[in-house]
């Protein structure tokens, strides 16, 4: 590099060497006097420190202090992630900030008994009396019984997020079928009893909306993983009108072969009065979490067919009470199998473009499913009982199945049963009242003859 | 071999030149570099830029690689792939392998693109239209009783998994919270989760729904509109719908933040009340116009950030589209127009959520204002996406005790009540009795007089 032009004096003095960037070069060096010698020394290192302050300037501005690889955006990023995940970690977890473990927990044991609450003796009457007084709450509106549809989830977030995703539109579809048959519902995310856990959280819950509401007549208890898959067939009430509870099921399974799915509690009505009292307080006694559910749980194993063994569940605890004392209920409970109050997905899932070809909404059996039950999916967990894949591509269709019934009335359809887009099927037009009569399904239900039991 | 040519004296003149003209020539290089690295050189950028610029090259390069790798990765997977398609942990699943749009035989319709962005045709005669239906149609009449008109509650979300994973969590108790607060005044629900409209996609996307189910929906007499991510925090708040019998458009607002000062956020469209008729229809097709995707929206967007108070840039959005609709055309939509400010049918969470807590030891629900605000909106949070205009923790924790401000409500008719207003458990405050009819819940909600049907429906 130049070092000659600091010092052309040297240069001159040293000019009888040939060269062009004299000076410095070491074949002059051993020619030259001592002092020139350190002048040049110090001439060099001058140079070198002003090159080198140079070059870290210039690496400054570049580069910058500090890392050489993330910049300051990318750990401010990372720094985000990691505060968002411990953030749901912590939603997540079931501990409450404000809540401290409460001491170990005590379960029944087996001599003490469980009741749901104090004994209700009167209550046919008692709700009759109170729908008189009440005439602005009937228990008939428009003709038809007031239905409340119970369903619910855990309170705390599922453990994947596809989990809550289902859950939300497993929820939408059965607003949507409530919408359109006047039915309410009530959403349960309550623990409220902490015995009750599990699949027995419905009992206590179910007993205290029937008690706070005499003014609903049937209360229809359906599973979270359960969809309705026949938005326009109605439950057909008027048959059953002897009959206190319906439940989907198969009598010869039950009293032939007393098998442990021979009834379906994940989607079943009960009517609001005292034999539904009753017949709770009789299904309670195997629930109480600990010992009790234990033991129930090996009387249930030994004495229904194909019953794997663990903790006594809500619906083996019923086909057992119903085979144990039949004659106490069987009389007021009707078994249904004409059409799907609950269908098993499997079977079912595959068949939707078939049914689409063939047949029409309206029939609720096997032509045309009223309910599509997701048994042992558990998208809520972490593992079911199905691999992940079929058992979600299996919901997105049945939702969608039942998503172009509420559409068609608005012009519209998915693309396919398995997208969540949807296309345009009608176009619009000045007079949309003609397809509102053509295509609600309330409207178009009311043209129809009620179909046959 | 200068000295040859030139003559020694001329030479070393000339070494001393060159010399020289390197040295100015190195100084002004390095002058410049140290310049460019502090200031910059405009377009050109900095050396800080060409370093990212250099190692994006690097990585694209990397990543063209990349590619490769992970179709071989996936390759790999595939062929062991049956072991991982039978998966039964939900842990790994990716949705978007079972999520694909597929050709069902069904023609489609189709907007002509040619044409300047419309709703849809455009109807004169709604009113007349719907009366006669309704006098066709006994059966839906548009008032359910003595003045309360049949109300339907819309909002949505989107039918793809939020990206945020407890995003879904949240929709699920919004939605639910919602259920409670409808079941309780007899207001009907739809939840949608469908795009009418690809070019009307983001808070655009309301504006299709809501015409689509106006007209689909002549019974319904008003339309209420609601954001996913507002909560009902008064369930004995009922809106007082007499004071809007001579109105068609209710939202949370100030006449003075619109009119006078022309503030974008002088109105909240997160939560109004739109009733069923021509009027609506028309006011829709004066709000559409800012909407459609790309160069419409982003130059709309400019004018709305020139023209109102306080916009910061950006697309345009509904919101201020109609400030700015109401703000330049008072006379013709202005006197239909009721902007609501005395209760809070849209209460922005920042101002309220801290004070439940003292809400609840000097108050009562039913007043649906400050004291006890019916809607608390949750404005920013986008617990869906995965940032939002607030931290996270705030913004979920904050979610979480709205949402059991408003449920203890729910739960106190049936004799419990959260824990604290963070905690998920519940805890009795009632004992089951044996006269269950004779308890009467604190807040009269089992049985409100505003749930009542009209007498003689039976």
């Amino acid at each position: 590099m130049g070092s000659g032009g600091a010092f052309p004096a040297q240069k001159r003095s040293s000019g009888v060497l040939p060269m062009v960037n004299g000076g410095a070069r070491g074949r002059a060096a051993p020619l030259l006097p001592r002092g020139r010698q350190i002048h040049k020394t110090f001439h060099n290192v001058k140079i070198t420190i002003l090159c080198g302050f140079v070059t870290i300037l210039v690496l400054r501005g570049t580069i910058g202090i500090g890392s050489l690889v993330t910049s300051e955006a990318d750990a401010e990023n990372q720094h985000l992630i990691e505060e968002t995940n411990r953030i749901i970690a912590e939603i997540r977890s079931d501990r409450d900030p404000s809540d401290p473990d409460e001491g170990p927990e005590r379960f029944l044991g087996l001599n003490d008994t469980f009741s749901l609450g104090p004994r209700i003796s009167n209550w046919d009457e008692d709700r009759k009396v109170w729908l008189e007084k009440n005439p602005r709450f009937p228990s008939y509106v428009n003709g038809k019984p007031r239905i409340l549809l119970v369903t619910g989830s855990q309170p705390t977030p599922c453990d994947n997020a596809i989990g809550d995703h289902y859950l939300l539109k497993a929820l939408k579809n059965k607003i949507d079928y409530c919408r359109i048959h006047g039915i309410e519902i009530m959403y349960n995310m309550a623990h409220l009893d902490k015995e009750m856990t599990g699949y027995w959280a419905k009992l206590p819950l179910l007993r205290r909306l029937m008690l706070s509401h005499p003014e609903v007549e049937w209360i229809w208890w359906m599973d979270s993983d359960a969809l309705f898959t026949d938005m326009v067939f109605e439950i057909p009430v008027s048959k059953y009108k002897d009959y206190n509870m319906v439940i989907h099921g198969y009598p010869d399974l039950l009293f032939e072969q007393k098998s442990w799915i021979s009834l379906n509690t994940g989607s079943f009505l009960f009517r609001n009065c005292q034999w539904s009292l009753d017949l709770m307080d009789a299904w309670a006694p195997m629930g109480p979490k600990g010992p009790l559910r234990e033991e129930a749980g090996k009387i249930l194993t030994a004495n229904l067919k194909g019953r794997p063994a663990f903790e006594a569940d809500d619906q083996s605890a019923l086909i057992y009470l119903f085979l144990s004392q039949k004659e106490q209920w069987m009389s007021k409970v009707y078994v249904e199998n004409s059409f799907y109050l609950h269908g098993f997905w499997e079977g079912l899932v595959d068949q939707y473009e078939e049914m689409i070809e063939k047949y029409h909404p309206g029939l609720g059996d096997a032509r045309w499913p009223f309910v599509t039950h997701f048994v042992g999916c558990k998208p809520c967990g972490s593992y079911g009982d199905y691999p992940v894949e079929r058992c979600l591509k299996s919901m997105e269709r049945a939702f969608n199945f039942a998503d172009n019934q509420v559409l068609n009335l608005y012009g519209f359809r998915h693309r396919g049963l398995a997208s969540p887009n949807i296309k345009r099927i009608r176009n619009e037009t000045v007079a949309p009242l003609v397809n509102v009569d053509q295509f609600d399904i309330r409207h178009a239900a009311r043209h129809t003859t009620e179909p046959q039991s | 071999m200068l000295d040859r040519v030139l003559g020694p004296l001329n030479a070393r003149r000339l070494h001393r030149v060159f010399r020289k003209a390197k040295l100015t020539v190195l100084c002004l290089f390095l002058t410049l570099i140290v310049l460019r690295a502090n200031i910059g050189a405009g377009k050109f950028g900095t050396p800080e830029k060409d370093l990212d610029e250099i190692r994006e090259t690097f990585s694209h390069i990397r990543n063209r690689a990349e590619p490769r790798r992970v179709l071989e990765e996936v390759a790999e997977l595939k062929s062991s792939g049956d072991a991982d398609a039978g998966s039964k942990n939900y842990a790994d699943f990716d949705i978007k392998k079972i999520l694909k749009d597929e050709d069902d035989g069904f023609p489609e319709f189709k907007r002509d693109p040619s044409q300047p962005y419309s709703l849809g045709p455009k109807i004169s005669d709604w009113n007349e239209q719907r009366s006669e239906w309704l006098k066709n149609n006994p059966d839906y009449p548009n008032f359910v009783a003595e003045n309360k008109p049949r109300v339907l509650l819309v909002t949505g979300s989107s039918p793809k998994p939020c990206e945020n994973p407890v995003g879904d969590h949240y929709l699920l108790k919004s939605i639910k919270n919602k259920i409670d607060y409808s079941r309780l005044h007899g207001i009907e629900i739809f939840y949608n989760m469908a795009l009418l409209d690809a070019e009307m996609a983001g808070f655009w996307a309301k504006l299709p729904l809501i015409r689509q189910l106006l007209l689909s929906h002549p019974e319904v007499e008003f339309l209420w509109w609601m954001d996913s991510d507002a909560m009902f925090t008064d369930m004995a708040y009922e809106v007082p719908w007499e004071r809007y019998k001579d109105h068609n458009f209710v939202m949370h607002g100030w006449n003075e933040m619109i009119y006078d000062e022309k503030n974008w956020i002088g109105l909240n469209t997160g939560s109004f009340l739109l009733r069923n008729c021509q009027w609506s229809l028309d006011i829709l097709d004066t709000w559409a116009p800012m909407g459609p995707k790309g160069k419409i929206r982003e130059d709309a967007g400019k004018i709305l950030t020139r023209e109102l108070k306080g916009r910061p840039v950006f697309e345009a959005d509904d919101q201020s589209a109609m400030v700015y609709i109401l703000a330049t055309e008072k006379e013709k939509w202005g006197e239909k127009v009721y902007l609501e400010n005395h209760y809070y049918l849209h209460g922005y969470w920042g101002i309220l959520v801290d004070k439940y807590e003292q809400m609840i030891e000097s108050y009562h629900p039913g007043f649906g204002d400050h004291r006890w605000p019916l809607v608390t909106h949750f404005v920013g949070c986008k617990p869906c996406g995965k940032f939002g205009d607030y931290p996270v923790e705030r913004c979920l924790k904050q979610m979480d005790r709205a949402f059991n401000f408003g449920d203890n409500q729910i739960l106190q008719m049936y004799g419990f009540t959260h824990k604290s207003l963070a905690s998920r458990k519940v805890v009795r405050i009632r004992n089951e009795t044996s006269k269950p009819l004779e308890v009467r819940d604190e807040l009269g909600l089992l049985h409100p007089s505003f749930k009542a049907v009209k007498t003689g429906s039976s």
